[in-house]
Protein backbone atom coordinates (compact mmCIF):
# COMPACT_ATOMS: atom_id res chain seq x y z
CA UNK A 1 0.00 0.00 0.00
CA UNK A 2 0.55 3.40 -0.45
CA UNK A 3 1.36 3.57 -4.02
CA UNK A 4 0.74 6.60 -6.25
CA UNK A 5 -0.71 6.44 -9.56
CA UNK A 6 -1.23 9.18 -12.53
CA UNK A 7 -0.25 12.73 -12.54
CA UNK A 8 -1.53 15.99 -11.07
CA UNK A 9 -0.96 17.69 -14.49
CA UNK A 10 -3.55 15.13 -15.77
CA UNK A 11 -5.70 15.24 -12.30
CA UNK A 12 -5.75 11.95 -11.87
CA UNK A 13 -3.05 11.82 -9.25
CA UNK A 14 -4.01 8.70 -6.52
CA UNK A 15 -2.82 6.74 -3.75
CA UNK A 16 -3.76 3.69 -2.93
CA UNK A 17 -4.14 3.02 1.09
CA UNK A 18 -5.34 0.58 4.00
CA UNK A 19 -7.56 0.91 6.38
CA UNK A 20 -4.99 0.86 9.27
CA UNK A 21 -2.55 2.64 7.15
CA UNK A 22 -5.48 5.51 7.08
CA UNK A 23 -6.09 5.72 10.78
CA UNK A 24 -2.54 5.87 11.57
CA UNK A 25 -2.18 8.84 9.22
CA UNK A 26 -5.33 10.33 10.44
CA UNK A 27 -4.10 9.71 14.45
CA UNK A 28 -0.73 11.84 13.48
CA UNK A 29 -2.49 14.52 11.70
CA UNK A 30 -4.96 15.64 14.68
CA UNK A 31 -1.79 15.20 17.10
CA UNK A 32 0.03 17.23 14.98
CA UNK A 33 -3.19 19.89 14.70
CA UNK A 34 -3.70 19.67 18.57
CA UNK A 35 0.00 20.73 19.35
CA UNK A 36 -0.35 23.42 16.33
CA UNK A 37 -3.32 25.04 18.06
CA UNK A 38 -1.43 26.01 20.67
CA UNK A 39 -0.49 30.02 20.85
CA UNK A 40 -2.45 30.48 17.76
CA UNK A 41 -3.91 33.68 17.41
CA UNK A 42 -4.33 33.90 13.90
CA UNK A 43 -7.80 33.77 13.17
CA UNK A 44 -8.32 37.23 15.12
CA UNK A 45 -6.76 38.71 11.84
CA UNK A 46 -9.96 37.51 9.90
CA UNK A 47 -12.33 38.26 11.21
CA UNK A 48 -14.79 40.71 11.42
CA UNK A 49 -16.31 40.80 14.93
CA UNK A 50 -14.81 44.67 16.16
CA UNK A 51 -13.78 42.39 19.59
CA UNK A 52 -11.84 39.71 17.87
CA UNK A 53 -10.57 42.96 16.09
CA UNK A 54 -9.36 44.68 19.14
CA UNK A 55 -7.66 41.82 20.29
CA UNK A 56 -5.87 41.45 17.49
CA UNK A 57 -4.43 44.95 17.32
CA UNK A 58 -3.44 44.40 21.19
CA UNK A 59 -1.42 41.17 20.06
CA UNK A 60 0.41 43.70 17.68
CA UNK A 61 1.32 45.90 20.22
CA UNK A 62 2.80 42.64 22.27
CA UNK A 63 5.95 42.02 23.73
CA UNK A 64 8.15 40.12 20.48
CA UNK A 65 7.64 36.22 20.75
CA UNK A 66 10.07 33.86 22.05
CA UNK A 67 10.60 30.71 20.87
CA UNK A 68 7.73 27.49 20.81
CA UNK A 69 9.30 25.17 24.31
CA UNK A 70 7.80 21.84 22.89
CA UNK A 71 10.70 20.80 20.32
CA UNK A 72 8.38 19.60 17.50
CA UNK A 73 7.00 23.54 17.64
CA UNK A 74 10.23 24.71 17.63
CA UNK A 75 11.28 22.62 14.66
CA UNK A 76 8.23 23.11 12.81
CA UNK A 77 8.40 27.44 13.46
CA UNK A 78 11.82 28.01 13.93
CA UNK A 79 13.58 30.71 14.70
CA UNK A 80 14.82 33.30 11.16
CA UNK A 81 17.92 35.10 13.06
CA UNK A 82 20.56 33.10 15.08
CA UNK A 83 19.96 36.40 17.26
CA UNK A 84 17.48 35.62 20.01
CA UNK A 85 15.85 39.42 19.72
CA UNK A 86 15.77 39.64 15.81
CA UNK A 87 14.50 36.26 16.04
CA UNK A 88 11.56 36.93 18.69
CA UNK A 89 10.71 40.13 16.95
CA UNK A 90 10.21 38.22 13.44
CA UNK A 91 8.28 35.77 15.03
CA UNK A 92 5.96 38.08 16.54
CA UNK A 93 4.72 39.28 12.63
CA UNK A 94 4.92 35.82 10.98
CA UNK A 95 4.41 32.87 13.38
CA UNK A 96 0.78 33.27 13.09
CA UNK A 97 0.46 33.02 9.46
CA UNK A 98 3.05 29.88 9.49
CA UNK A 99 0.87 28.43 12.16
CA UNK A 100 -2.20 28.87 10.01
CA UNK A 101 -0.36 27.30 6.82
CA UNK A 102 0.49 24.12 8.43
CA UNK A 103 -2.55 23.41 10.01
CA UNK A 104 -4.45 24.41 6.62
CA UNK A 105 -2.27 21.54 4.55
CA UNK A 106 -3.13 19.13 7.85
CA UNK A 107 -7.02 19.80 7.50
CA UNK A 108 -7.07 19.33 3.92
CA UNK A 109 -4.94 16.21 4.34
CA UNK A 110 -7.16 15.02 7.07
CA UNK A 111 -10.54 15.68 4.91
CA UNK A 112 -8.64 13.49 1.96
CA UNK A 113 -7.97 10.99 4.44
CA UNK A 114 -11.39 10.54 6.67
CA UNK A 115 -13.61 10.16 3.30
CA UNK A 116 -13.03 6.32 3.07
CA UNK A 117 -12.73 5.86 6.77
CA UNK A 118 -16.41 7.45 7.22
CA UNK A 119 -17.58 5.30 4.49
CA UNK A 120 -16.18 2.27 6.29
CA UNK A 121 -14.21 1.11 2.77
CA UNK A 122 -11.73 -1.65 3.93
CA UNK A 123 -8.95 0.53 1.60
CA UNK A 124 -9.33 3.55 -0.50
CA UNK A 125 -7.97 4.85 -4.11
CA UNK A 126 -7.72 8.50 -3.15
CA UNK A 127 -7.65 11.46 -5.85
CA UNK A 128 -5.70 13.60 -4.46
CA UNK A 129 -6.44 16.83 -5.53
CA UNK A 130 -3.86 18.99 -4.32
CA UNK A 131 -0.62 17.79 -4.30
CA UNK A 132 1.86 20.36 -2.92
CA UNK A 133 -0.67 20.25 0.47
CA UNK A 134 -0.17 16.66 0.37
CA UNK A 135 3.93 16.91 0.29
CA UNK A 136 4.17 19.82 2.68
CA UNK A 137 1.67 18.16 4.90
CA UNK A 138 3.74 14.94 5.01
CA UNK A 139 6.58 16.56 5.60
CA UNK A 140 5.60 18.13 8.63
CA UNK A 141 4.33 15.02 9.88
CA UNK A 142 7.57 13.75 9.33
CA UNK A 143 9.57 16.46 11.15
CA UNK A 144 7.16 15.67 14.64
CA UNK A 145 7.75 12.01 14.53
CA UNK A 146 11.41 12.92 14.13
CA UNK A 147 11.63 15.24 16.87
CA UNK A 148 10.23 12.36 19.46
CA UNK A 149 12.16 9.99 18.11
CA UNK A 150 15.04 11.64 17.95
CA UNK A 151 15.86 10.38 14.76
CA UNK A 152 20.06 11.52 13.45
CA UNK A 153 21.78 10.33 10.46
CA UNK A 154 22.17 7.13 11.83
CA UNK A 155 18.93 5.59 13.11
CA UNK A 156 17.67 3.98 9.97
CA UNK A 157 21.03 1.52 10.98
CA UNK A 158 19.95 1.11 14.48
CA UNK A 159 16.33 0.49 13.67
CA UNK A 160 17.12 -2.28 11.87
CA UNK A 161 19.00 -4.03 14.59
CA UNK A 162 16.56 -3.36 16.75
CA UNK A 163 14.66 -6.27 18.35
CA UNK A 164 10.83 -6.47 17.75
CA UNK A 165 9.99 -6.07 21.52
CA UNK A 166 11.60 -2.60 21.78
CA UNK A 167 8.22 -0.22 21.96
CA UNK A 168 10.39 2.58 19.67
CA UNK A 169 10.68 -0.16 16.71
CA UNK A 170 6.84 -0.04 15.13
CA UNK A 171 7.08 3.92 15.86
CA UNK A 172 9.80 4.58 14.09
CA UNK A 173 8.41 1.66 11.04
CA UNK A 174 6.18 5.04 10.90
CA UNK A 175 8.66 7.51 10.21
CA UNK A 176 10.18 5.22 7.46
CA UNK A 177 6.98 4.16 5.71
CA UNK A 178 5.95 8.04 5.73
CA UNK A 179 9.44 8.60 4.41
CA UNK A 180 8.61 6.14 1.32
CA UNK A 181 5.54 7.71 0.63
CA UNK A 182 6.98 11.09 0.36
CA UNK A 183 9.47 9.63 -1.90
CA UNK A 184 7.03 7.98 -3.93
CA UNK A 185 4.91 11.04 -4.42
CA UNK A 186 7.79 13.19 -5.21
CA UNK A 187 7.97 10.45 -7.95
CA UNK A 188 4.61 11.60 -9.90
CA UNK A 189 5.31 15.52 -9.05
CA UNK B 1 43.69 58.37 -7.30
CA UNK B 2 43.44 57.00 -10.93
CA UNK B 3 40.03 56.26 -12.36
CA UNK B 4 40.34 52.77 -12.57
CA UNK B 5 40.38 52.71 -8.47
CA UNK B 6 37.04 55.22 -8.04
CA UNK B 7 35.19 52.99 -10.55
CA UNK B 8 36.07 49.79 -8.22
CA UNK B 9 35.47 51.50 -4.94
CA UNK B 10 31.58 52.48 -6.22
CA UNK B 11 30.99 48.89 -7.73
CA UNK B 12 32.14 47.42 -4.40
CA UNK B 13 29.74 50.19 -3.01
CA UNK B 14 26.70 49.29 -4.82
CA UNK B 15 27.18 45.56 -4.46
CA UNK B 16 27.55 46.09 -0.13
CA UNK B 17 23.70 47.79 -0.46
CA UNK B 18 22.06 45.85 -3.11
CA UNK B 19 23.26 42.46 -1.54
CA UNK B 20 23.80 42.64 1.75
CA UNK B 21 21.33 39.83 3.36
CA UNK B 22 21.78 35.86 2.49
CA UNK B 23 19.20 33.64 3.11
CA UNK B 24 20.79 29.93 4.31
CA UNK B 25 19.17 26.57 4.38
CA UNK B 26 20.51 24.44 7.17
CA UNK B 27 21.16 20.42 7.27
CA UNK B 28 18.86 18.33 9.00
CA UNK B 29 18.78 14.32 9.26
CA UNK B 30 15.14 14.38 8.80
CA UNK B 31 14.29 16.15 5.22
CA UNK B 32 15.13 13.94 2.08
CA UNK B 33 17.59 14.72 -0.25
CA UNK B 34 14.72 14.73 -2.98
CA UNK B 35 12.58 17.05 -1.46
CA UNK B 36 14.94 19.24 -0.72
CA UNK B 37 16.10 19.38 -4.51
CA UNK B 38 12.15 19.65 -5.12
CA UNK B 39 11.53 22.67 -2.82
CA UNK B 40 15.03 24.51 -3.78
CA UNK B 41 13.40 23.93 -7.76
CA UNK B 42 10.04 25.50 -6.80
CA UNK B 43 11.01 28.15 -4.55
CA UNK B 44 13.79 29.58 -6.62
CA UNK B 45 13.43 28.44 -10.09
CA UNK B 46 16.73 26.87 -10.40
CA UNK B 47 18.16 24.27 -12.98
CA UNK B 48 17.22 20.23 -11.63
CA UNK B 49 21.47 20.36 -11.57
CA UNK B 50 22.13 24.16 -9.81
CA UNK B 51 19.32 22.69 -6.92
CA UNK B 52 20.75 18.74 -6.68
CA UNK B 53 24.27 20.67 -6.67
CA UNK B 54 23.24 23.28 -3.44
CA UNK B 55 21.19 20.11 -2.10
CA UNK B 56 24.40 18.16 -1.85
CA UNK B 57 26.57 21.17 -0.30
CA UNK B 58 23.86 21.62 2.45
CA UNK B 59 24.09 17.83 3.31
CA UNK B 60 28.07 17.98 3.30
CA UNK B 61 29.01 21.42 4.44
CA UNK B 62 25.97 21.61 6.97
CA UNK B 63 24.54 24.55 5.01
CA UNK B 64 24.36 26.55 2.16
CA UNK B 65 23.42 30.30 1.11
CA UNK B 66 20.60 29.52 -0.95
CA UNK B 67 19.86 33.58 -2.11
CA UNK B 68 20.84 36.97 -1.09
CA UNK B 69 19.50 40.30 -1.51
CA UNK B 70 17.25 42.78 0.64
CA UNK B 71 16.67 41.56 3.63
CA UNK B 72 12.81 42.07 3.45
CA UNK B 73 13.61 39.63 0.36
CA UNK B 74 15.40 37.14 2.38
CA UNK B 75 12.77 37.46 5.01
CA UNK B 76 9.98 36.31 3.13
CA UNK B 77 12.48 33.50 1.14
CA UNK B 78 12.92 32.08 5.11
CA UNK B 79 9.49 32.04 5.43
CA UNK B 80 8.39 30.82 2.38
CA UNK B 81 10.91 27.83 3.15
CA UNK B 82 9.57 27.47 6.73
CA UNK B 83 6.24 26.57 5.21
CA UNK B 84 8.20 23.63 3.16
CA UNK B 85 9.83 22.43 6.79
CA UNK B 86 13.23 23.57 5.89
CA UNK B 87 15.77 24.61 8.49
CA UNK B 88 16.41 28.46 7.12
CA UNK B 89 17.96 31.44 8.74
CA UNK B 90 19.11 34.75 7.36
CA UNK B 91 22.27 37.08 8.34
CA UNK B 92 23.93 39.82 7.23
CA UNK B 93 26.41 38.56 4.33
CA UNK B 94 29.96 38.57 5.40
CA UNK B 95 31.86 36.61 2.93
CA UNK B 96 30.13 39.38 -0.04
CA UNK B 97 27.56 37.48 -1.82
CA UNK B 98 26.52 34.09 -3.01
Amino acid sequence: MGEFKGTPATGDLTVALSNDELHILINLVEQLLELLGERNFAHHYQSDDPFAQLMAAQLMNMEPLSAPEDPVLNRLLPNAYADPDAADEFRKFTEPRLRQIKQQHLMYLREQLVFPVDHELPKADILISDAQQWLLALNDLRLALAVRLEVEPDTFEEYELMPDSEPKKSLLAVYFWLGGIQEKLLDHL
Amino acid sequence: MSTETEELSELDLSKFFDRPWVCIVWDDPVNLQSYVTYVFIKLFGFSKEKAHELMMKVHTEGKAVVAAGSREAMENDVQRLHEHGLWATLQRDDHGGV
